[in-house]
């Protein structure tokens, strides 16, 4: 079987940028945790921060023999998983590379211990571990299952162009929106409909059956109750039938292979928010850029964590909360995650930026709307958001 | 795959009828090797292919993404419509030769070697902490569906299809063994994953003893047949949530588990002790049976 290794697909480096620019998480996550004074910053040749070439992971030959490997994003080792929260690694392997951090790509080496803390307690404060024993392993699921879930290239099939696209990804917006659905749903919907453009033939006249059975199936993977298909043909004016509707389904189901897993940016991005104890409203602003995101083709390609760190990212630097000491190790701990996709980040901000920017006079201004209201701290509305020149200034 | 199985996979024999319906061993005509076919027919509403279903098999996709060594491969999925109201969803697995039941059978007179039990039992364990971290509990464990191939590794087979199939029960008539269903399936009160370490549990004892070791005739029985072993749990264990008093089973007093397998080892003895505990509460987890000091020594496998 093939892995969509997302080295494969695309450069996860901009090998233009400046080093500087690549390392800073891991920068400011040093001067936060360790010693200021001991902090040298490195001249990294360009090829050592290259992405390492990985192969597909077996997880599970950790249990049968003890054998260390390449993690997949960040260097996440198997390893790690046998130290517990308590053994104090984190100065350790600080201390052990005292010439900065040549060659370490490895989160692991750096903040084994705390790191895995803080998801435990987040993804149990978050409800999203049924149990924390199994939340560490449910993280690393996490992040090796996404990697499946951003898509080789932003390519739509003929006929169809991102402006189509976005169209119909508005309406659907708006039909979850009415539907009172699940956000999992709404990111799961268009995730499904991204690949089934790619995987299925249809004709421009049946591109909104598609999204709406994309939006159907998602539901019935993510909500309690369902809606009925001849509620969903209204919503169409009936221009399809049920009988149409259902065809449809069983189409997608075997193009798509059953294959209806997602780890929906919107999990990264309340991990991340809660590991950096960020504020309701950065936490708002942030899914509302999140959301943003789902209307932009370019998008398909980046990983959901790359997404959700850049919404977080935009929107602290949007929103300027005061710094405290605290807060800044705690956002150092959470940006750690990303590092080596600094790049990746940076052009996420960019699109994020010029769709923010224009979100307000734009056609398809469904999420606008929907993050203008009291309920969602009229996040969209911020006038941080208006001068598109300088929100692009903050992401370079 | 579109076209549906009937092209692809070339039907070889019957394999086993199934409670859940006829498997067969096919051949898949663009790569030769041999599958394993599982179909169950679901009743397709207004509505379209149920939830459950939807949710089943994504989940048994998902978990096919992970390669786990201990679990055996899912290879395709296809749904063919046979009228109106029903759908064929049939379920392409990798085809092992042999499980466990025919492993144990074909086993040499003086039985398996401790080391080759603990080798099993930790591939076991791996593949159900695996299915367990996955929020999936398998619910019908038994050697019939845990693969063993001729190179000795374990592959767990027909985990979540429990559920698959469940709501279209009604459509077979199932006869299901209750030999390896824990008590709080028996008393029918609420069970998540410790119910496939109660299973686990009597297969232990089963490698050694080459035969089941509790046979009950009827849900009551079996209750009756696991105190005669574990003794009957004090008032305060019994859950309440369930019709069958305690009272209706006679006091008993854990006998000796040697008694009942007497060439198992007395760390393995303590390990079986945690997997047959009567409170799922209490009972060991999978990834914390693998850390039992059981799993610690080697021994040989032969």
């Amino acid at each position: 079987m093939t892995r969509a290794g997302f080295c494969d697909s695309k450069p996860l480096l901009d090998l233009h940028k400046k080093a500087d620019e690549r390392r800073a998480p891991l920068r400011t996550w040093s001067n936060a945790c360790g010693p200021k004074d001991r902090w040298q910053p490195v001249e990294v040749e360009e090829s050592r921060m290259a992405p390492v070439k990985m192969e597909p992971e077996r997880r599970w030959e950790r249990r049968l023999s003890a054998q260390t490997s390449e993690g997949i994003i960040m260097g996440f080792n198997e390893d790690s998983l046998m130290h517990t929260a308590a053994d104090g690694c984190v100065e350790e392997s600080v201390f052990l590379y005292p010439h900065g951090l040549q060659g370490i790509h490895s989160l692991q080496a750096l903040v084994p211990s705390l790191l895995r803390h803080e998801v435990e307690t987040a993804l149990e404060k978050l409800d999203l571990a049924w149990d924390r024993v199994f939340a560490w392993d449910m993280f690393l699921d996490m992040m090796r299952t996404q990697t499946r879930n951003s898509l080789p290239n932003a390519d739509l099939p003929r006929h169809f162009t991102d402006s189509t696209r976005s169209v119909l990804v508005d309406w659907l917006i708006q039909v979850h929106e009415m539907m009172h659905f699940q956000e999992e749903t709404l990111y799961l919907a268009v995730h499904l409909l991204n690949r089934s453009l790619r995987q299925i033939k249809v004709t421009t006249v049946n591109l909104q059956l598609l999204g709406m059975v994309c939006l159907f199936l998602a539901a019935k993977k993510e909500e309690c109750l369902l809606p009925e298909v001849s509620g969903l043909c209204y919503l169409m004016d009936h221009t399809y039938t049920s009988h149409q509707l259902l065809r449809m389904e069983r189409k997608i189901l075997l193009g798509l292979k059953f294959d209806l897993s997602y780890c929906p940016p919107l999990h990264f991005l309340l991990l991340l928010a809660s590991i950096a104890r960020s504020s309701a409203k950065v936490v708002w602003m942030a899914r509302y850029l999140l959301e943003l995101s789902l209307l932009e083709g370019q998008c398909v390609v980046f990983l959901p964590v790359q997404l959700a760190g850049a919404a977080l990212c935009m929107s602290r630097q949007v929103l300027q909360d005061p710094l405290t000491p605290e807060g800044e190790a705690a956002w150092c701990l959470a940006s750690s995650v990303h590092v080596g996709s600094e790049t990746a980040l940076l052009r996420i901000m960019h699109i994020l930026a010029s769709a923010a920017g224009k979100a307000h006079n734009r056609e398809t201004c469904a999420t606008f709307i929907k993050f203008s209201s009291p309920e969602t701290m009229h996040v969209s509305r911020h006038p941080g958001l208006k001068n598109t020149a300088a929100l692009l200034g903050i992401c370079t | 795959m579109a076209h549906g199985t009937s092209l692809q996979y070339e039907p070889v024999a019957e394999i086993g009828g199934g409670a859940y319906g006829t498997v067969y061993k096919a051949r898949d005509t663009e790569s030769g090797q041999f599958v394993a076919l599982k179909s169950v027919r679901v009743q397709t509403d207004q509505n379209g292919l149920p939830i459950s279903t939807v949710r089943e098999v994504a989940l048994l996709k998902r978990l096919e993404q992970f390669d786990h060594p201990n679990v055996v491969r899912l290879m395709d999925v296809c749904a063919i419509q046979r009228s109106d109201q029903e759908t064929k969803v049939t379920l392409v697995f990798e085809h092992v030769d042999q499980d466990l039941k025919t492993y144990l059978e074909r086993a040499p007179a003086a039985g398996l070697a401790p080391g080759r039990i603990k080798d099993l039992m930790r591939q076991l364990m791996c593949g159900l902490a695996f299915l367990h971290s996955n929020r999936v509990m398998h619910r019908d464990l038994k050697p019939e569906n845990i693969l063993v191939t001729s190179q000795g590794q374990v592959k767990l087979a027909d985990f979540g299809l429990a559920r698959i199939y469940s709501c279209h029960m009604a459509l077979t008539p199932v006869v299901v063994t209750l030999w390896y269903r824990p008590p709080e399936v028996l008393l029918q009160s609420s069970y998540a994953t410790p119910v496939d370490i109660w299973s686990t549990g009597c297969i232990f004892a089963e490698m050694f003893r080459r035969k089941p070791l509790l046979c009950g005739e009827s849900e009551v029985d079996q209750l009756g047949k696991i105190f005669q072993v574990i003794g009957l749990p004090p008032e305060d264990e019994w859950p309440t949530d369930v019709t069958l008093s305690r009272k209706h089973f006679p006091s008993l007093l854990p006998r000796p588990i040697t008694d009942f397998v007497p060439e198992i080892n007395e760390k393995g003895a303590q390990l079986l002790l945690k997997m047959l505990t009567f409170d799922p509460l209490k009972r060991i987890s999978a990834l914390n049976a693998l850390e039992h000091s059981y799993f610690q020594d080697e021994e040989p496998l032969t």
